[in-house]
């Protein structure tokens, strides 16, 4: 690849038509190549706007967004694919293609318009979805498997995609447990293996001191801290930010917070 | 075996199309029909000049084609609206598209004679999906009913226009535009065949080329956007191809609801949602119902009763079935 595939964004801002609010007002972070980037922040703070101003599918906005140095402001939808993977949130297609199907779709900007998958789509296919271990399942219908199969397997249709940057909205939404974990450590393992530079928006504070790199903290439109999970997500920052009381409990070298409950303010 | 089955919609327009070849008012037997075939293609049997010749070559023949071809032109172009609009609900007779082609073709039957029929036919055809779709559209995405909905819409809407023009026309006319709207084979022959045939493949052969496209836009229109594909120049090109074929179809035999609907689904059944296999078996599946459903109706009675009249009372059942079927979930978005 030679170039560092960096996702940066400088002071981005971002109002819907004809409203005269902005719902981003200067948002600025960046996203290293290889790291898991958590966008953490309450409901409404901005964190699915920022992802959709940041796939190409919200414009115009102020400020700027840049991959490896480049604006892709100007790029068609095919080079913008193969630039940003995107695994939306977990939904129902109206039809059951198999889980293999649902992966071959991330090669859309590889193919054609009168031509269809070949060998080298369905190879790069395979090797995502040997990649996040769900070969047990590719010819299932996509409708027949749980929550948390259907976020890995769009999880491995963004891989399929070839592109160096991923964007996950909210992938663990609405997953158990267990799924969650799953999830995202075979994100983080992912942008590893890959070299990806990985941006999640995530709801939990805790699931990004577990699994990511850095975190960027969003409130009312407006970055209010980013840098190390450890360092960042402090007491004060999350009562702040979310308006909850916390502790936070380290046990075998994991920091995690604790609500005190009873007093939310 | 979903290969066996595959194979088996694929070749049979061949065993439907035999059979209505021999059957009917007239008694040939199934040997004799290959055999005039075999005369005509091969000059292989010397059979003289018997009635079962003009029968067969001249009269059942073309017919047999003509609903071939409606048939395969409906039920594609009813897997190509069902995956753009992402809803199994939908067809050119649900959308409106029929209708708006019989509009076209009724103001050019009543007063542009000179006029190519398909032109109009295709005009309004598109105005109709385009308004059905305009109308359904609200903040981006569309819901399932809403389509539906603007389809019932722009049908009335376009039914009503056609009933403008046949107020307007002479009676001579009339009568042609009543039986024609009524969907019907029975006049086909082979200049139908021929007229129609370019128009049916320019709109069925680009569709079938990009029937990959299809998994993909009916995914939803951001996510086919993030995965590379340019979502309204797609779409666009989709509605055009499909409703080419569809105006071509209507305007050689008149409205047959229904088809669009029903095939695609057994096909889907059959062999799975995956358009790569589903568009063309869609589409020789189109082919053989047609036919067993215009051998039907003809055989069925004394009388040639409009095919149209067949496949409504198969269908709306149909419907109906796939709405309990698919209960909430069939509504919902």
């Amino acid at each position: 690849m030679g170039k560092i595939m960096n996702l940066e964004v400088e002071s981005l801002a971002f109002r819907h038509r004809g409203q005269q609010e902005d719902v981003l007002r200067s948002v600025t972070f960046t996203a290293h190549q290889g790291d898991v980037t958590a966008i953490l922040g309450p409901n409404g703070s901005g964190k699915s706007t920022l992802f959709k101003c940041i796939v190409g599918l919200w414009n115009p906005y102020e400020g700027e967004i840049k991959v490896g140095g480049k604006n892709p402001s100007k790029f068609s939808v095919r080079e913008r694919a193969r630039l940003f993977a995107t695994v939306p949130q977990d939904h129902e297609p109206p039809f059951p293609y198999s889980v293999l199907d649902v992966v071959l779709m991330g090669r859309a900007s590889y193919v054609g318009i009168f031509s269809s998958p070949k060998r080298k789509d369905y190879e790069a296919a395979e090797e995502a979805i040997s990649l996040v271990g769900i070969e047990h399942i590719k010819d299932k219908p996509y409708t027949g498997i749980s929550g948390g199969e259907r976020q890995l397997t769009l999880i491995a249709r963004a891989i399929a995609q070839s592109a160096p940057v991923m964007v996950l909205d909210e992938p663990t939404s609405h997953l158990d447990f267990r799924n969650q974990l799953k999830v995202l450590s075979t994100v983080r393992s992912i942008s590893r293996e890959r070299n990806i530079t990985v941006l999640v928006t995530l709801h939990d504070p805790n699931l990004a001191l577990l699994f990511a790199d850095r975190v960027a903290i969003l409130k009312e439109g407006y970055v209010v801290a980013e840098g190390d999970p450890k360092s960042v997500i402090t007491e004060d920052l999350i009562s702040k930010v979310y308006g909850v009381e916390t502790r936070i409990i380290s046990s075998d070298g994991t920091r995690l917070i604790c609500p005190v409950m009873g007093e939310l303010t | 075996m979903k290969g066996i089955k595959a194979l088996i919609i694929l070749i049979s327009p061949i065993f439907i199309g035999w059979p209505a070849l021999f059957l009917g008012a007239y008694g040939v037997t199934p040997f004799m029909v290959l055999k005039i075939l075999l005369n005509e293609t091969l000059h292989i049997f010397e059979i003289g000049d018997i009635p079962e010749k003009a029968i067969i070559t001249d009269i059942r023949l073309p017919r047999v084609i003509l609903a071939g071809l409606v048939g395969a032109c409906l039920s594609g172009a009813g897997v190509t609206l069902q995956g753009i609009f992402r809803n199994p609900l939908v067809d050119p007779f649900i959308l409106g598209v029929s209708a708006g082609a019989a509009f076209g073709c009724a103001i050019t039957i009543g007063f542009l004679s000179s006029f190519p029929i398909q032109f109009m036919a295709f005009i309004f055809a598109v105005s109709a999906v385009v308004i059905a779709y305009t109308v359904a559209r609200t903040q981006g995405e569309i819901s399932r009913l809403s389509l539906i909905l603007s389809g019932v819409i722009v049908s009335a809407f376009f039914t009503a226009l056609v009933s403008i023009v046949k107020f307007l026309v002479d009676p001579h006319k009339l009568q042609s535009i009543v039986y024609w709207l009524m969907g019907s084979f029975s006049l086909a022959d082979w200049r139908h065949v021929r007229i129609s045939f370019p128009f049916i493949m320019a709109g069925l052969v680009p569709i079938f080329f990009m029937r990959w496209r299809l998994n993909v836009l009916s995914m939803g229109e951001e996510e086919a956007r993030t995965l590379g594909v340019n979502v309204k120049r797609d779409r666009i090109l989709f509605i055009a191809f499909s409703t080419l074929a569809v105006a071509s179809a209507v305007s050689v035999c008149g409205i047959i609801g229904w088809v669009g609907l029903m095939v695609p689904h057994l096909v889907r059944m059959l062999v799975g949602p995956d358009h790569r296999i589903l568009l063309p078996l869609a589409i020789s599946g189109g082919a053989s119902f047609m036919i067993a459903a215009d051998t039907l109706s003809r055989t069925l009675t004394t009388f040639d009763i409009p095919v149209g009249i067949i496949t409504a009372l198969t269908g709306a059942p149909f419907f109906i079935y796939l709405m309990r079927k698919g209960g909430k979930e069939a509504w919902g978005r």
